[in-house]
């Protein structure tokens, strides 16, 4: 394919696609947490943390050794299949098919 | 812009505005004096925040108080904030602007809390001359909150309350007066809450905050009371509290409940306890 | 007299270090040196910043449970104060600092979600903007044409299912693992007042990236089709304006 046979079928799949879209990006929400959004906590404020007297104190607790930790959230339940732990080579075989 | 009520902030009860309790104040219309945010939580360039705070602001006046410009700071102010400050009170109209006689930024760092200061010749300086810029850029009167501590310095030299009374005399600021922050270093230090008052400069008060603080032990099995703002507030405040009203007059009163946040409710419950001493004190004054 | 800024020196200092001793100086009542005093305000800085982290990763949070997300942001806020006052911004190098965070090794998606819950956060504060209805868009000179992008809009790319994981973990319910472990190319935007995640087509990410960093749709797709063989341009170009991620046009000059 020359180059301005490459531009008329770049030119014609872009209107195509543009002919396709029929739904207009219009906010539809109703209801007001909708117009305002989620009312996330703020992060600055000016009080000392709660139960500030002991957790500073042990030199262990505030400067963690997350070392000794193992992670035992929902990601024991999460766990990769088989031995694809995130190779180069995993990743390659699961790249899905075009 | 058009719709929103006046900015005045009128000597009354007000609260400090959290998320988990937008929805229902905008749907109960409670009558409250005002409300008050820190400043840092509004500094997103948009988005939700914004939208709940405009909405509430639309209903209530506001207070703007910051807590991480770090006025007691060595180093220079941070010019970028106080842009950001100077934005927020072209965008919101707060009948009152407020900051912390502290530091937390030190280097390229923001340690995140109030940090006490020693009281000198030289910090009184650096602080005056950070008060009268942040006036400056800001383009509005600041008032300067006494701070709660758990330590003090050896070479303070001056008194806390003579301090702030000379802060006021060189810059022309304000001054916020946290009962809360009386009891809380009163008590830590082992000196008289009500002396302390006393000998505060109450003609420059233009606020008055409340708020819960927990109890606990220093080194020395001393009790060491910390700033919470995660409770209901001590029984001992609200006396100080009236006792401070008496000798100012009304002024504006802000409850401050971070940690451990109640239901709406409950909160509302220490504002209008806050409007009926101050209704004692325009009876007792008019008597 | 102990000068204001050596002062504060030795106070941070001490603050961010628990094997330095109090400042001398920095007295209790009667005089003394007390560690409690003190601690209270180490733990204020320390704790303060674990609990901000712990509220913009929550997924993080949960994927790896309370103790070790509480040890793992406690290394990160040793060694990373915040820039800026604003919290709001505190953690945006957290997914790096994951990603290079030997205990948290056997989670390798870890980081890519955390990636996305940065990504989240920075959407949910980022500035207004109103998605452009398509029709707007003459279609002569199409390939000419540059699309403008909200500015919330966020791409992330990984090697394993983290849109599907995060998805899991907005509900009370216990998450299921995903049913197929693929890489998957995310978009998140906020167009109006909810932060949206989508899942793109494969290349869509690529797609996207060219067209926020203004090369024009026809560059933009010959590269898409480059890359990814059978790439599905109505899909994605459609899927970009109903997201309400495109905001504005302008024509690029035709080039001689």
């Amino acid at each position: 394919m020359n180059r301005r046979s490459a531009n008329i079928a770049l030119a014609s799949s872009l209107l195509a696609a543009f002919a396709l879209m029929s739904v207009p990006a219009t906010a539809q929400d109703s209801g007001k947490e909708k117009c305002f959004g989620v009312a996330l906590k703020g992060q600055n404020d000016c009080a000392a943390g709660a139960g500030t007297t002991c957790a500073g104190t042990s030199k262990v607790d505030y400067q963690g050794n997350a070392w000794k930790y193992v992670p035992k959230g929902t990601c024991t339940t999460m766990k990769l299949p088989g031995d694809r732990m995130g190779s180069l080579e995993a990743l390659a075989r699961d790249v899905p098919k075009a | 812009m058009t719709n929103r009520v006046a900015p005045t902030i009128p000597a009354r009860a007000g609260v400090g505005l959290k998320p988990q309790h937008y929805r229902q104040i905008l749907d109960d219309k409670p009558d409250i004096g005002f409300f008050e945010v820190h400043a840092e939580n509004y500094m997103g360039a948009g988005g939700p925040p914004h939208r709940w705070l405009e909405a509430v602001r639309e209903r209530h006046p506001l207070s703007l108080h910051g807590v991480g410009l770090s006025i007691g700071a060595d180093r220079p102010l941070d010019s970028a904030h106080l842009q950001r400050l100077k934005a927020l009170v072209e965008r919101y109209e707060p009948g009152l602007f407020s900051e912390h006689l502290a530091w937390s930024s030190h280097g390229e760092a923001f340690l995140n809390d109030l940090l006490p200061l020693p009281y000198t010749e030289e910090t009184l300086a650096r602080v005056c001359e950070h008060a009268d810029e942040t006036q400056t850029i800001v383009g509005r009167r600041l008032l300067l909150e006494n701070p709660s501590t758990y330590v003090i310095f050896a070479e303070s030299t001056i008194p806390e309350t003579e301090f702030l009374a000379e802060v006021v005399r060189r810059t022309g600021c304000g001054l916020l007066l946290d009962i809360s922050n009386v009891v809380v270093s009163a008590t830590n230090h082992g000196y008289d809450a009500a002396g302390y008052l006393a000998r505060f400069p109450v003609a420059a008060v233009d606020e008055i905050h409340l708020g819960g603080f927990a109890i606990g032990e220093d080194d020395d099995r001393h009790p060491l009371v910390i700033d919470d703002h995660g409770s209901a507030i001590d029984p001992a405040a609200w006396r100080l509290c009236a006792d401070a009203l008496g000798r100012i007059g009304p002024a504006p009163v802000l409850i401050e409940w971070d940690n451990d946040v109640p239901e709406w409710p409950v909160l509302f419950g220490e504002a209008r306890k806050a409007d009926r001493l101050l209704r004692e004190v325009r009876h007792a004054a008019a008597a | 007299m102990l000068p204001l800024r050596e002062r504060q020196r030795a106070f941070a200092a001490a603050l961010t270090d628990p094997e330095l001793p109090v400042p001398t100086g920095v007295l209790g009542r009667n005089g003394r040196c007390d560690v409690r005093r003190f601690a209270v305000y180490r733990n204020n800085v320390t704790a303060g910043l674990v609990t901000a982290l712990g509220d913009r990763f929550p997924v993080v949070r949960r994927l790896v449970g309370d103790p070790f997300f509480a040890a793992m942001a406690r290394a990160y806020v040793a060694g990373h104060k915040p820039a800026s006052p604003l919290l709001i911004e505190y953690g945006s190098s957290f997914p790096d600092f994951i990603a290079a965070f030997p205990p948290a090794a056997e989670v390798p998606y870890l980081a890519d979600v955390a990636r996305l819950e940065a990504a989240w956060t920075e959407a949910f504060h980022a500035a207004e903007a109103s998605p452009l209805d398509p029709r707007a868009v003459p279609v002569e000179d199409l390939e000419e044409t540059v699309l403008k992008l909200h500015p919330s809009l966020r791409l992330i790319r990984s090697p394993y299912p983290i849109g599907t994981i995060w998805a899991a973990h907005q509900g009370e319910a216990e998450p299921q693992p995903p049913a197929a472990w693929e890489p998957e190319e995310l978009l998140v935007v906020r167009p109006d007042a909810e932060v949206l995640v989508h899942r793109l087509p494969a290349g869509g990410v690529a797609f996207a990236a060219d067209l926020a960093a203004g090369v024009p749709l026809g560059a933009a797709t010959a590269a898409a089709c480059a890359a990814v063989p059978g790439f599905d341009l109505p899909y994605n170009l459609s899927g970009l304006f109903r997201s309400g991620a495109v905001i504005g046009f302008t024509r690029q000059e035709a080039r001689p």
